[in-house]
């Protein structure tokens, strides 16, 4: 059969008919020719023949048009109909972002909603992610990060260890894969710097070797860094810090080359370094520690780090080192038999897994809150559409295609999206800039800084998008599901079952969610509880502690030492308000200055080299256990009978009396003290004269430490805390008075007083990072509480809005209030009760990944699982109330009139 | 073969009348036409679609598509309430018209 269409359509073209009615008249025209030609063939005709003779029933090319050309259909201009496809998408795209916008403008109650939400949600995750952007994507600050290592001594007892001068200055000769290794203390000192106008002042100093700042690869600000002759000649040079040399010197380059009086000595400054080589502490300058001379093989005292030669891997380095580690235990078997060497990037290394699992905990709570605030969106979208369903019914009728609607839909939640995004980076950028105060001193290193950098800006893009599309789709799937006829028809009514129960699911993974991140809190907050209320031991509830650090120099002899101490102490003591003062090398919960000393109990069975115990070993005046309060369990305390030279003493704390003396009597019992295995160090033998009550060294520690406390009138030391009890009130208030006090003693000003603090600050200290995690991951997860309760009071009150009659017939049939209360909270209920279950169970699941951040309480705590238990009904409740009240007032007259 | 303006004329009329019986499609109309003149009256798409659309627009004709069982569905006219009044009120003034004209000629038309 011949295919009439393109003739017929040729006749037609001059008329500007629909094109669905040009195509219905070509049906019909084509039925009828086909018919024609039919007939003609039966007649007798050839193909073409009947073909021209069909044809020829249309007559001239205008005959047809010229006929229909007065009919009304041929001149209907194309209807305008939404969402017909244009040539150019972006037109449309633009015709749907002003189409969205006027839409969010004609209801700001919703869109400032519905932004404010986006941007809490959006402005949390990328503080958080600058924080994790920060800590383990972003590369360390310098010249092929990827190439810097950790270096550290290895033995069989102890997978990392700090490294000796000697063998530090050979692995340096001696490696074929580093371009340089250096050695640097993790102990930030100090040093007290003379200034020309005859003031004091103690600078943070660092001691590192001369090839610390070529590891970093940085380029000095201002004059050069140390070198290997410097180290040679034993010069005295120091490098300055960028920022002490801007805020201390006003950034005069002149002052390379130029004199130092530093701890009473002459130090020539060299240059200025940036402030990144602060990676390893926070120092305003660095002195140098000489190895080239070093013979103490045994002193481990120096952290090691190294630059790989260029395409050099960690493990080809790990090979070349062990061989370095076993030509050296050859040559020196006494001290280096059994010592490796183990390599770590130092990304990992400077960043630890303390701050990487606080990171990605952060990271996943946020993206909780996050997904909060997309269904809290979404369920606003969700009630919106079902008001909508006219309007989009309408615009479905008049042609636009499910697509189109949808399209349109998605274009409004990308617009709230993009606000909220950019609310959200403000929102953001307002967290990072308060953020040093709330970050625990110490959590993050020196060179790690919070910033909003280009890949936290992508991030946020990024989430907004993806939040757009997410909170978007199901509502404009939703939205769109009917036939318009239906929509158009019947009231909104009938279209917001499906939408109701989406919306009841989201709401139930709202409350899921909050559970789950409120029993994390639950344990945090359980674990912080823990720490601080440890019983520390001693009873003094405040006391000014400082380190008083004498240069070694100008009190060269050990009775010079003491006697130094002893007009402290009696100067301090004499200041009114003072209640007690002593010293000590530890501070409890704080930094030890001395460390872990070997030792066995004489007459006790003798134990392996490696088995030996160790016990923090602290250095203290007799006046320390008075001034801190700290019970004398048995015995006596250090008195004038523990003088230099006399019978060496000691006291013992509980946990070594349970642990080594097997129920003896500890009074009289003797103690051999060795500060390390090597066979120089020598060995002390003390009589124990008291017992003391334990103390913790670490608020989270398991097992009881061991203490043996030592006077100083036996050891003298040059580096030790004094600690100022008050009589009464705050102990900073007698700071200046005690600084003064110690200026009076210390005429020459050669005492270095730093690290002035409060116990308790100390104690707040040691327990930061518990305080840190659980406070924040505690607020997180209350917002989102919040939300998810806004969330449930938003869908219980819109369903009791659309069911307003329906209350107010059943009060018509006879319900009573309770009966109408009763719908309302079972609904409610349902919701609460299902999300409640899918969040404890996966916090069960979940509460395993927590163990390692938790003390003294277990993953699956019943008291917290009691405890979220109660918030959840107290706020559900109060969230539940307002809509069910609304619905006790349904009034039955009024229903019925509307029935 | 008819003057061409008589048929003009009365097209329309033709057309109604074809379809008054039951409803019709375009092509058995003009066959129809053709059989029942005796082949003297013939009308050619070109012509006969639009006029059916005319009438269909001032609503003598509704134009309904209908689907038979294995064929193709096909455009059947029909005539409306208002169509069965203007045949009937044409057909009565067409029948005057040629009385007349028969006294006025002495064509005797019985």
């Amino acid at each position: 059969m011949p295919n009439w269409t393109s003739d017929i359509r040729a006749r037609l073209a001059p008329l500007r008919l629909s094109p669905a009615r040009e195509a219905e008249i070509i049906e019909e025209l084509s039925q009828h020719l086909d018919q024609r030609y039919d007939e003609l063939r039966r007649d007798g005709a050839g193909d073409a023949e009947a073909r021209r003779l069909a044809i020829a029933d249309l007559r001239e090319p205008e005959t047809l048009a010229a006929y229909m050309r007065p009919l009304r259909q041929a001149n209907v201009p194309p209807p305008i109909v939404p969402g017909t496809p244009r040539r150019f998408p972006l037109v449309d795209l633009g015709q749907d972002l002003r189409y969205a916008a006027r839409m969010l403008r004609k209801q700001p109650g919703f869109t400032a909603a519905a932004v404010l939400t986006l941007a809490l949600g959006i402005g949390v995750n990328s503080a958080i992610f600058a924080m994790v952007n920060a800590t383990l994507l972003r590369p360390l600050p310098f010249r092929d990060p990827g190439q810097l290592v950790v270096l550290s001594e290895r033995t069989d007892a102890s997978p990392g260890d700090f490294v000796s001068a000697p063998n530090l200055r050979d692995w340096t000769a001696r490696n074929r894969t580093f371009t340089a290794i250096a050695g640097l203390r993790t102990t930030i000192g100090g040093m007290v710097m003379n200034g020309v106008d005859g003031t004091a002042e103690t600078v943070p100093r660092q001691w590192v070797t001369y090839g610390f700042f070529d590891v970093f690869g940085v380029t000095p600000v201002a004059g050069r860094m140390f070198l290997k002759s410097d180290d040679v000649e034993r010069a005295k040079v120091v490098v300055l810090s960028e920022s002490f040399w801007r805020s201390r010197f006003n950034g005069d380059r002149g002052i390379v080359g130029k004199p130092l009086r530093l701890d009473g000595l002459q130090f020539t400054v060299v240059g200025v370094a940036p402030d990144e080589a602060q990676l390893f502490g926070r120092t305003s300058m660095w002195g140098m520690i000489p190895i080239e001379r070093s013979t103490a093989r045994d002193g481990y005292s120096l952290r090691a780090i190294g630059r790989l030669k260029p395409g050099v891997t960690i493990r080809t380095a790990t090979d070349d080192m062990a061989g370095v580690a076993g030509q050296l235990a050859r040559e020196f078997p006494k001290t280096n038999a059994g010592r490796g060497v183990g390599l770590e990037s130092m990304h990992d290394a400077a960043i630890g897994g303390e701050l990487r699992r606080t990171s990605i905990l952060f990271l996943g709570v946020v993206a909780f809150v996050l997904l909060i605030c997309c269904a809290n969106v979404a369920n606003l979208l969700l009630a919106r559409a079902t008001a909508r369903t006219r309007e989009l019914a309408m615009r479905t009728a008049l042609g636009a295609d499910r697509r189109r609607v949808i399209r349109q839909l998605l274009t409004e939640s990308l617009l709230l999206s993009i606000a909220g995004g950019t609310l959200g980076l403000v929102l953001g950028v307002a967290i990072l800039r308060s953020a040093p105060a709330l970050i625990p001193e110490g959590l993050l290193p020196a060179a790690v800084t919070l910033s909003f950098d280009l890949r936290v800006v992508a991030f946020c893009a990024g989430a907004a998008l993806l939040v757009g599309l997410l909170f978007g789709i199901a509502p404009a799937w939703q939205a769109t599901a009917f036939s318009p006829a239906q929509a158009l028809g019947s009231g909104s009514r009938t279209t917001s079952a499906s939408g109701g129960r989406l919306r009841n699911a989201l709401v139930a993974a709202e409350v899921a969610t909050a559970v789950l991140l409120l029993f994390g809190a639950g344990l945090l907050l359980r674990t912080l509880l823990a720490v601080t209320s440890v019983d520390r031991g001693y009873r003094a509830e405040s006391a000014l502690t400082m380190l008083l650090d004498p240069l070694g120099s100008s009190y060269p002899t050990a009775p010079l030492l003491l006697q130094f101490y002893d007009a402290v102490e009696r100067e301090v003591a004499a200041i009114p308000g003072v209640k007690g003062v002593a010293y000590a090398t530890t501070l409890p919960l704080g930094d030890s200055s001395v460390g872990q000393f070997l030792f066995t109990v004489v007459g006790a069975p003798p134990v392996a080299e490696s088995q030996t115990p160790t016990a923090d070993y602290q250095i203290v005046s007799h006046g320390y256990f008075r001034a801190l309060d700290l019970p004398i369990m048995a015995g006596r305390s250090f008195d004038e009978r523990d003088k230099n030279g006399g019978l060496p003493v000691c006291i013992v704390n509980e946990a070594f009396v349970r642990k080594h003396l097997n129920g003896r009597s500890p009074i009289g019992e003797r103690v051999a003290l060795r500060e390390s295995a090597a066979p120089g160090s020598p060995e002390v033998v003390r009589e124990i004269v008291g017992v003391a009550r334990q103390v913790k060294g670490r608020p989270d520690e398991t097992a009881d430490l061991i203490q043996i406390y030592v006077p100083v009138t036996q050891e003298p030391i040059d580096d030790i805390y004094m600690v100022v009890r008050p009589a009464s009130g705050r102990a900073e208030a007698l700071g200046p008075a005690v600084r003064a006090a110690i200026g009076r003693v210390d005429k020459e000003q050669l005492v270095s007083v730093r690290d002035v603090k409060t116990l308790e600050h100390v104690v707040q200290e040691a327990t930061s990072r518990y305080r840190f995690r659980a406070q924040l991951v505690m607020a997180f997860a209350v917002l989102a509480l919040l939300l998810a309760m806004v969330g449930l009071f938003g869908v219980l009150g819109y369903s009791v809005q659309q069911r307003m009659r329906d209350f107010g017939v059943r009060r018509a049939l006879g319900a009573s209030t309770g009966d109408v209360l009763r719908l309302v909270v079972r609904s409610a209920a349902s919701v609460i009760a299902l999300g409640a279950a899918i969040g404890l169970a996966l916090a069960v699941a979940l509460g395993r990944l927590l163990a390692t951040m938790l003390f003294g309480v277990e993953p699956m705590d019943a008291a917290t699982f009691a405890f979220v238990t109660l918030v959840l009904a107290v706020t559900a409740a109060m969230a539940t109330a307002g809509p069910a009240w609304r619905a006790t007032r349904a009034d039955p007259i009024q229903a019925l009139r509307q029935e | 073969m008819l003057d061409r303006e008589l048929k003009k004329g009365s097209a329309e009329l033709i057309i109604l009348s074809i379809v008054e019986a039951r409803p019709r499609h375009g092509y058995e109309i003009s066959k129809l036409i053709e059989e029942r003149s005796a082949g003297r009256v013939k009308f050619h798409v070109a012509s006969l679609y639009p006029l059916l659309y005319r009438l269909e627009e001032r609503g003598w004709l509704q134009g309904r598509w209908a689907e038979k069982a294995g064929q193709r569905r096909r455009r059947f006219y029909s005539l409306t309430a208002e169509g069965r009044r203007v045949l009937t009120s044409q057909r009565n003034s067409w029948k005057t018209f040629v009385e007349a004209m028969g006294l006025l000629t002495g064509v005797d038309h019985a």
